[in-house]
């Protein structure tokens, strides 16, 4: 006699989800996902594409610092390089969009390589220090590119036409990103539930431990890297078709932060939290501003004057107190919402 | 020939500044574990801080300097007891990471009390000029690379003598077994913190008198991680000597080769020092058991 429910396959036991509920719930956003650029207004639709390539960058960190354990703070370079590898297939190269997005992943993912081979002899802070000397050197390098990377002037981008979709339009812009958005994400979530997520996780769990269990740390931190700088270069490449304008200054440090500060506070090593973390940070802003604004022009003139340094105090107190107080981050929060939905009124 | 000494003695002079948070990042990384990244933060708000006592009460070189020891120290106390303390026993990640959103914060609270304008820290005698090898050199200068050395020896004769400097050594070796020995981590922790901040203090006046204070200042902190690197996270003393090295190494290169390999000089220098020695050249090979 079945004395519970109890998971009897392999496959039960990796599923995404078994739940009908779930698979519901997910398809009616999905839905509103797809006509949401039909409804809102045109500040919303922007702040919303934001978020999609957002998602994109910080699903690549989520690879490598999430499951993998490997801290970058140069994360923001392979973004610059993806968004370069593209502005420069297209403006100089004359590649068409598709093929010159591919270049904007393969180009970043052998910086990767080139990063991730110091990983295997560094320890953790060694390792981080060593990213961000790598971004340092990436942006001294394409300044230092001349007419091939326009200097200090960057490589200016016409959206592209991809599909018969002219992604001039805001809204087609959405739906191309939100396409790319969702196979990343579905990528990302399955990886994780095959052998080499398992992997990448025993790594990150411990790194010795994972060797003597016959996992090859060359070969999957390495794969780490790759894969997650090919991701960040894609979205570098969406970033720079976004705001058509590919220049050093549009990539800085902050960014490398603001990811962390996403995978942070979404709850480390899990793709619910980094997209809950995305839309909660990328939000943070303009929340932050509404609610000041009512308390009157003054506060909402400093805003508008030193938005930069707002944005990022904002970012590290974020940090700081989702560390200090509640480190599962909002994944964690949101499974305490399920369970207190779903048992009510019982405590447990 | 002169050119050379010129830029060998600028070079030692920066390379002291350096030294000076290579050595805070040191204190820190041998007491608690942990990279502090918020350290050019630090120097920063204290020069900041200085600058505005300095400016006000109109304080002489000594004076001013005592104030960033003092302001340093106390920034650092705060730092400690506020953010770092109740992160104390988190995973090593968690922490180093909060000192990431420190470094942040504090980043943007200088902008935001300072604004983004650069200023002037104008101390009497410090602009004088002293012939060296019969290169001219300024006083300000000479006097950070003397400070850079007490404060090596004084650290040394700290580390080595004294009974804290002694519960120091034994948190950084083994933390539970200096804790069953009766030495408070706590203490030892906030301690570190004060001193490593005063460090940071002191290299961020030096900065502003002898650079000009601006709010890109807080790059000390990245600046000086290659010599922190060259040295061994784990060794102050090798991370204040790799201090004076980077400085002169950067220097060299920013006079003969194109201005740009200056800034990343430092980075090329610990990738090539990480490949060969991941431990940094004066650090001790950890040996992990699982």
């Amino acid at each position: 006699m079945r004395s519970g429910y109890f998971k009897q396959t392999f496959e039960e036991l990796i599923v995404l989800t078994d739940s009908p509920t779930v698979k519901a719930w997910t398809a009616l956003l999905v839905l509103a996902l797809l006509v949401a650029p039909l409804v809102v207004g045109s500040y919303m639709l922007s702040h919303m594409t934001v978020i999609l390539y957002t998602l994109v960058g910080v699903l690549g960190l989520t690879i490598l610092t999430g499951f993998t354990g490997l801290i970058s703070l140069g994360h923001v370079a392979f973004m610059m390089i993806g968004a370069y590898a593209y502005a420069i297939a297209i403006t100089r190269f004359g590649w068409t969009p598709l093929p010159a997005m591919l270049l904007a992943g393969i180009v970043p993912a052998v910086f990767g390589l080139v990063v991730g081979l110091p990983s295997l002899r560094l320890q953790g802070l060694y390792l981080a220090i060593t990213t961000l000397a790598f971004s340092y050197i990436i942006n001294a390098i394409v300044l230092s590119g001349g007419k091939f990377t326009g200097a200090s002037r960057g490589i200016s981008l016409v959206r592209p036409v991809i599909f018969g979709l002219d992604l001039n339009v805001d809204r087609n812009f959405y739906w191309f990103c939100l396409a790319i958005a969702t196979i990343v994400l579905l990528a990302t979530l399955n990886l994780r539930r095959s052998y080499i997520g398992r992997a990448l996780v025993a790594i990150r769990d411990n790194d010795i431990a994972a060797r003597t269990m016959g996992i090859n740390l060359w070969r999957y931190k390495l794969l780490a890297f790759v894969l997650s700088a090919f991701i960040t270069g894609i979205a570098g490449s969406l970033m720079g078709m976004y705001i058509n304008y590919v220049t050093v200054e549009g990539f800085p440090f902050l960014i490398s932060i603001e990811a962390l500060a996403i995978i942070i506070v979404g709850g480390i090593g899990s793709v619910l939290g980094a997209v809950l973390g995305t839309v909660f940070i990328v939000s943070l802003p303009d929340v932050i501003s509404a609610v000041l604004g009512v308390f009157g022009a003054q506060t909402n003139d400093l805003l508008t004057r030193m938005a930069f340094e707002v944005k990022s105090a904002l970012y590290g107190l974020a940090i700081i107190a989702f560390l200090r107080f509640d480190p599962r981050g909002l994944r964690g929060i949101w499974h305490d919402l399920r369970h207190a939905w779903v048992h009510w009124p019982q405590r447990f | 020939m002169m050119y050379v000494v010129e830029l060998i003695l600028t070079g030692l002079a920066v390379g002291a500044i350096y030294g000076l948070v290579a050595m805070a990042f040191a204190v820190i990384y041998k007491a608690t574990g942990i990279v502090n990244f918020a350290q050019g933060e630090l120097g920063m708000l204290t020069a900041y801080a200085s600058w505005s006592l300095a400016v006000t009460l109109g304080t002489g070189a000594i004076l001013t300097v005592l104030i960033a020891v003092v302001a340093g120290a106390i920034f650092g106390l705060l730092a400690e007891r506020l953010v770092m303390r109740p992160m104390l026993g988190e995973p090593l990640l968690s922490v180093v990471l909060v000192t990431v959103g420190l470094a942040v914060v504090l980043r943007s609270i200088v902008m935001l009390v300072w604004g983004p304008s650069p200023k002037t820290l104008e101390l009497p005698g410090a602009d004088t000029i002293v012939s060296v090898f019969e290169v001219g050199i300024r006083t300000s200068q000479l006097s950070v690379i003397a400070l850079l050395l007490v404060s090596l020896i004084s650290f040394w004769a700290f580390l080595r003598f004294s009974r804290f400097g002694m519960a120091m050594r034994a948190v950084a070796a083994d933390e539970r077994t200096a804790r069953l020995m009766g030495i408070s981590t706590a203490r030892v922790q906030a301690v570190a913190w004060a001193l490593s901040s005063a460090l940071a203090g002191l290299a961020g006046v030096f900065f502003a008198v002898v650079y000009g204070l601006s709010p890109t200042i807080f790059e000390l902190g990245l600046k000086a991680f290659p010599a922190t690197v060259l040295g061994g996270f784990d060794s102050i003393l090798g991370s204040g000597g790799s201090g004076l090295a980077i400085g002169v190494i950067e220097n060299l290169v920013g006079g003969y080769l194109p201005s740009t390999l200056k800034e990343i000089a430092g980075f090329l220098v610990i990738l090539v020092v990480l490949m060969v020695r991941p431990f940094g050249l004066f650090g001790e090979k950890r040996i992990e058991r699982v």
